[in-house]
């Protein structure tokens, strides 16, 4: 435990605790955290502090796993798993490859590879995000969870071959069949919801949030679980706590890891050649450059007849034409600029707008209840959001339908009728 | 009529594995749906009581707090506490039955004050001048009040460590929203705890009246004050000199390795598609806004060159902090109104995506095929109702045949 101690001049004596503080914070919001004497014996390439940190960096790379779930991967698996996930994320050094796969040697390079992770993003906040004890009952106000994920895996050799289009039908109707459930026990759940907020309501010692959730109304019923809860919220507070620590001290961690990268002798620069990692993400290359064909064809023919009605509209070319233009060019101008500000990595989305899992409240009609989003505005939200999407079905749907008829011909071929109720 | 129609096995795995995958995240979100379901249910119908009756391993420091603790199982102490309680209640509920009308507003005062031993004897002075009705009606709305303001005599024990034997529920603070019927129950649960009648335990009848163990609490507010914490310590001075020294490093890692520079690693490369797939999503929002003016009409111009929030998909690159927020709703009817949307538009991503891929197979294939013939027929009727009606609709061919001469 360090003391916090406000230095006004340079003590040795704080010196030398601060980088010991420093890891040990970073050690306890890490899970699986090695001592920081094995942070030290890592650097000087000391192998009892491999094993170790091999461990460590498992862990952080597979934060999905459970807490015991790693057990289940022997050492070398281990190994392997690090090795794979550190070139997927593109770690520049090549001498981590090459460390031996029973995990006895590499101590400097895994204390590299570990700082390396630390160094490009919140590391320990990301790791305390993804697996945070819920107590609230949440919903999710936008849907970035499920558009993140990462697709069908790449179909397998020994896939069915060749398919009747029926079967493809089938599947959709399955799909639909399965939504319409999802539906219905949604619905469900929120009907239950409502009942046991407004059931407790006035329970909570949180004013804010004045009912119970399903969660903290469970630890209620079953003390045994209700105690594992509060084991699990207590390690949370912990590391949380471990956490703000890292973030005051971190910067003698910083300056200590570049003597620890100086001690190690310079790569060869040749390139070696390495087994090509099969890479998930380009099969979607493919379908995403035809889709940026299909929208810049889309784009150019709405321009075209655009273009032309707004010409004819408009009839001459006086300095009412340039004005009109000017004006377009800038509106047209404005839009860019926020498509762009749209599109950009993490950018004005995440901070402007409604974001994440929420927890769920109860409030009374017509109160004014305090700081949070209100469900009406959400619920405007979606709908417009709806709307937008329906539109870009339809959109889609009525290409489809054009380009079959064109596919189909003029007469004298069969005729189509359309099903009722268009 | 009704030929087979085969795709090729190229087209067929992608589809087949597109519509697999769109499966399984529904089946996923279906099973989460399912696990929160169980306990919801469980939670709304009777409670068991515990199996085990091990003294509570949480003791002491909590003597002058008021919270029970999570298991609430009575102690032979607080037995007898209870049975001391009962009584006190007994006769104050005697009592209250032959007090007058008009002292009702007076007794809420003499009731705070001082125990419950001293209490009868000042009742007892006054004269009781009206009828039982009014005592009846006393003894309904009093109850609540009494049993929060009681004070038991041989210990200073405040009143809401009050267990009840048959349920597992701790009596709390819930009483302004008490009503008197449930108030009365309070009541008869005491009462009959003496007799140690098991009572089985309902959310709906006694929600009001549980209460989070202390431990807990402390132990949640401390969670939410961290959490709120941490993300606001994204910027600050010293994180500015951090993220200096992280950058320096970064690029010192870089050119000591090996390997040349810039390549791109597959995990941005991936995040540069997703990037691009959403940039392609805003880019066909806004082209349908501006080809439908249908849609302006009904939601209103937009202001000049800004997206609404509405129509963003979030950055959800970089995983911010989770804070605690909050989300407001007033009936359960909005909470399922909201629940449906949030679903409804998952849904419309998916089926978007899915048309985009369905296209790319399929029309391919209607172009490349021979055609007029009957194989053919079939393969542009199942391919319009797939592209066109979303597979659940088909249309009817009406050939005309030749003379059969």
């Amino acid at each position: 435990m360090g003391r916090r101690r406000r230095r006004r001049r340079v003590d040795p004596a704080d010196a030398t605790r601060a980088l010991p503080e420093a890891i040990a914070a970073l050690s306890q919001t890490l899970p699986a955290g090695p001592s920081p004497e094995t942070f030290r014996r890592a650097k000087f390439d000391r192998p009892e502090a491999a094993p170790a940190l091999w461990r460590l960096l498992f862990r952080v790379l597979s934060p999905q796993l459970a807490d015991g779930a790693s057990a289940s991967f022997s050492p070398e698996a281990q190994v392997r798993s690090v090795k794979l996930a550190l070139r997927t994320q593109g770690y520049p050094r090549r001498a981590l490859a090459q460390l031996p796969d029973d995990g006895s040697q590499g101590g400097r390079e895994l204390l590299l590879a570990l700082a390396w992770l630390l160094a490009r993003g919140p590391l320990p906040e990301r790791l305390l995000t993804q697996n945070r004890v819920q107590l609230g009952d949440e919903m999710p106000v936008c849907e970035c969870e499920a558009l993140a994920s990462p697709g069908p895996p790449a179909p397998s050799v020994e896939a069915d071959g060749c398919v009747d289009i029926r079967h493809l039908q089938w599947l959709m109707g399955k799909l639909r069949f399965r939504w319409r459930n999802l539906m219905a026990s949604q619905q469900e759940q929120c009907a239950l919801l409502g009942k046991i907020h407004s059931y407790t309501r006035g329970c909570h010692s949180d004013r804010s949030l004045g009912h119970l959730s399903v969660t903290e109304t469970e630890l209620l019923r079953d003390p045994e679980g209700g105690r594992q809860l509060l084991r699990r919220l207590e390690r949370e507070n912990a590391r949380l706590q471990a956490a703000l620590e890292w973030r005051r001290r971190e910067l003698v961690f910083w300056r200590w890891m570049d003597t620890v990268l100086g001690a190690c002798p310079p790569e060869a620069s040749q390139p070696t050649f390495l087994p090509r990692i099969p890479t998930p993400g380009t099969g979607a290359l493919e379908p995403l450059v035809r889709e940026l064909q299909a929208l810049q064809g889309e784009l150019r023919e709405a321009v075209e007849a655009r273009r032309v009605a707004w010409e004819a509209g408009v009839g001459g070319r006086g300095p009412e034409w340039s004005a009109a233009r000017t004006a377009l060019r800038e509106a047209v101008g404005q839009d860019l600029a926020a498509l762009r500000q749209a599109c950009e990595r993490g950018g004005s989305c995440s901070l402007a707008q409604p974001h994440g899992p929420h927890r769920l409240v109860r409030t009374e009609a017509g109160a004014p209840g305090g700081p949070g989003l209100r469900a009406p505005e959400v619920i405007e939200a979606l709908r417009s959001q709806e709307a937008r999407l329906e539109v870009v079905l339809r959109q889609l749907q009525g290409q489809c339908r054009q380009e079959l008829a064109r596919l189909v011909g003029a007469p004298p071929g069969p005729v189509w009728i359309l099903p009722p109720g268009r | 009529m009704d030929t087979t129609v085969t795709l090729l096995a190229g087209s067929s795995r992608r589809l087949v594995a597109e519509l697999r995958d769109a499966l399984d995240s529904c089946a996923e979100r279906q099973r989460q749906l399912e696990r929160s379901l169980r306990v919801s249910r469980r939670l709304l119908r009777a409670w068991e009581p515990a199996e085990t009756l091990a003294p509570e391993p949480t003791p002491g420091p909590e003597t002058n707090e008021e919270a029970p603790s999570a298991a609430c199982i009575p102690s032979p102490q607080d037995l007898k506490e209870l049975e001391l309680l009962t009584q006190a209640l007994e006769k104050a509920v005697r009592v209250r039955k032959g007090i007058s009308n008009a002292g009702e507003g007076n007794k809420a005062p003499s009731l705070k004050s001082g125990s419950i031993a001293t209490s009868p004897a000042t009742r007892a002075s006054a004269p009781p001048s009206t009828s039982h009705r009014a005592g009846s009606r006393a003894s309904e709305t009093k109850p609540p009040r009494g049993i929060r303001q009681t004070r038991v005599p041989t210990k200073d024990l405040p009143e809401h460590r009050l267990l009840s034997v048959g349920d597992q529920a701790c009596m709390g603070q819930g009483a302004g929203a008490t009503k008197p019927k449930s108030g009365l129950r309070n009541e008869q649960i005491v009462l009959s705890a003496a007799s140690q009648a098991p009572e089985a335990f309902t959310l709906k009848d006694k929600g009001i009246l549980l209460q989070l163990p202390e431990a807990f609490r402390k132990a949640a507010s401390r969670n939410s004050r961290l959490w709120a914490q941490l993300s606001s310590t994204q910027t600050s001075d010293s994180v500015d000199a951090a993220t200096t020294a992280k950058t320096q490093f970064l690029q010192k890692m870089q050119t000591t390795s090996g390997w040349p520079g810039s390549r791109l690693s597959a995990t941005e490369v991936e995040a540069e598609v997703r990037h691009l797939q959403k940039a392609c999503l805003l880019l066909r929002l806004r082209m349908g806004e501006e080809l439908t003016a249908v849609v302006e009409q009904q939601l209103g111009p937009w202001p000049e060159g800004r997206f609404p929030r509405a129509s963003l998909p979030c950055g959800g690159g970089a995983d911010p902090i989770w804070s605690p927020q909050l989300l407001l709703y007033s009936s359960t009817q909005e909470l399922q109104t909201l629940a449906a949307l949030r679903l409804r538009v998952a849904m419309l991503h998916q089926q978007i995506h899915l048309e985009k891929v369905l296209m790319a197979e399929l029309l391919p294939l209607v172009s490349k095929q021979e055609p007029l013939g009957p194989p053919w027929l079939a393969l542009c009727r199942a391919v319009h109702s797939l592209l066109c009606e979303g597979g659940q609709r088909f249309l009817t061919i009406l050939r005309e045949d030749k003379p059969a001469d």
